[in-house]
């Protein structure tokens, strides 16, 4: 299993800004996201997560700096270059797998269709070995059952298990996920952490931006703590709970004890 | 006495004139929709110009009656050298009327998408192509069906005003008969009836469509 097109893949910032007008969403942003590895992204609402997520695959174009799929370049053809040629975004792409906050499914689709259509358009699988490998990747999140269901027949959890599939028949070397389990309501939040927790186990790099503080605490291997664009501290999870080197960290660490009044 | 023979009598005729209704409405139809989608296509497209090409024509061609487009295009264009049938002439200008209301039912149906579905196909390496036709254009359909349907209806009604090119359609031959027999209510009902079928047909298909379409 383990080769060149399966290999869980690196992904690396330099020096990545991005500007919304005048506005500068990323300020000269460089972090190392490492292969078969969880890297969580917490931080206040507006400091740039889901843009630093969001330039890796390129759903937004970052403005300078390098951004790089193993050793890669994205986005550009050479450092400060022209923009990549579409065709060659799209197939680095293949090899990212998204997961959005608000499941993005496609409605008029039933959910083997929503994970066939990729398997069929982009990478050319016949409709037959398509659902077979469509099949595959509903069993894993648990959803064999419900494969000719609309999107408007599942559960929130289902949905967003539904949209992993999606991702995972692709067979992506690293997968992003913003905020997946926001727009859920509290209950159905375990079932989709469990599929997270099942592909973080089975070695796949993963860039997690989450408000879950305990799957933050007990699954990452990584934290990354953003703030105004910025990285201000990044840690084990040991090292950015327990022991907050930061002062802005340790403000956002409370304000989040306090509003949930837990502990991790 | 209302006279239902006059109605049996001359309905044949009317049916005939249904025929330039029926081929003017089908015509102007697809042409509205080909060449509604490429209008929508610009007033979506990053490119400034195109966007203001689009805005300038769907102002223009909502905003001036259907009738006086139809005169316009009858008288204009044998001026500019242009030598073709009325017929022809009305068909184009019936099509490039509705192009510009399809136009704006359609922009107004892909606004209404959320930016995540275009956004899922992007991060899965789907061509742009596939992203239309496979991801947009289905929902765009569905959400727009109901006003295209209105839009289609109204173009097979509007159809009447290409009499003022000399084009015997339905409302037409009804005039002509109405005044010869003196019978104008029994033609007219007629006539009526006809132009009911016709839009009953086109209702129909479009519940079924979005039957087929809703899930
Ligand atoms: N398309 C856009 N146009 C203009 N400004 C934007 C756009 N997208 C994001 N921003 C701004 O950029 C900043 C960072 O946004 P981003 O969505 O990355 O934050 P975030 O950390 O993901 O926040 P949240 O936790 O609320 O999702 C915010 O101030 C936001 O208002
Ligand atoms: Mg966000």
């Amino acid at each position: 299993m383990t080769n060149q097109q399966t290999a869980p893949a690196s992904a690396h910032l330099r020096n990545v800004c991005k500007f919304y007008g005048p506005f500068q969403a990323l300020k000269d942003v460089s972090l190392d996201i490492p292969p078969g590895k969880v890297t969580c992204l917490i931080g206040p609402s507006g400091s740039g997560k889901s843009t630093l997520l969001r330039c890796i695959n390129v759903l937004e174009m970052y403005d300078s700096g390098e951004v790089r799929i193993d050793d890669q370049l994205i986005g550009y053809d050479s450092p400060g270059g022209k923009p990549m040629a579409p065709r060659r975004l799209r197939e680095m792409r293949r090899e990212i797998g998204m997961v959005f906050q608000q499941f993005n499914l496609w409605p008029h689709m039933t959910a083997l269709q929503n994970v066939t259509e990729g398997l069929e358009r982009v990478r050319g699988l016949s409709r037959a070995e398509a659902q077979s490998r469509a099949r595959e990747a509903l069993a894993k999140v648990g959803l064999a059952d419900k494969e000719s269901n609309h999107p408007s027949h599942l559960s929130g959890g289902q949905l967003q298990r539904v949209a992993i599939a999606r991702a995972i028949a692709m067979e992506p070397r690293i997968m992003l996920f913003d905020e997946p389990t926001s727009a859920l309501d509290p209950e159905l939040v375990g079932e989709v952490l469990g599929v997270m927790k099942q592909l973080a186990a089975e070695g796949m790099t993963m860039v997690v931006v989450t408000h879950e503080m305990g799957f933050a605490a007990h699954v990452a291997d990584r934290v990354v703590f953003m703030e105004r664009g910025e990285i201000v501290a990044t840690g084990s999870p040991r090292e950015v709970f327990d022991a907050p080197s930061d002062p802005r960290l340790a403000s956002f660490l409370q304000g989040y004890r306090e509003r949930n009044s837990l502990d991790f | 006495m209302f006279s239902f023979q006059t109605i049996i009598d001359n309905f044949p005729v009317l049916l005939g004139a249904a025929r330039y209704t029926l081929l003017i409405s089908v015509l102007g139809c697809i042409e509205g929709l080909i060449l509604g989608a490429l209008i929508c296509a610009a007033a979506l497209s990053p490119k400034l110009w195109l966007r203001r090409c689009a805005a300038l024509y769907v102002s223009f061609f909502r905003g001036v009656p259907l009738l006086i487009q139809l005169l316009a295009a009858y008288y204009l264009l044998p001026v500019i050298g242009i030598n073709v049938p009325a017929l022809v002439a009305a068909v184009l200008t019936v099509g490039l009327c509705a192009a510009a209301y399809l136009a704006e039912v359609l922009r107004g149906s892909l606004n209404a998408i959320p930016k995540g579905q275009a956004e899922a196909a992007a991060a899965i390496g789907m061509a742009p192509r596939d992203v239309w036709v496979r991801i947009l254009l289905p929902q765009a359909l569905k959400i727009g069906l109901p006003a295209i349907v209105n839009e289609l209806i109204l173009l097979v009604k509007a159809s009447s005003l290409v009499t003022v090119v000399g084009i015997v359609e339905i409302t037409r031959m009804s005039q002509s008969i109405a005044a010869a027999t003196y019978r104008p209510l029994e033609i007219y009902l007629a006539a009526a009836f006809i132009y009911l079928a016709i839009n009953l047909v086109i209702a129909q298909a479009g519940r079924i469509l979005e039957r087929r379409l809703t899930v």
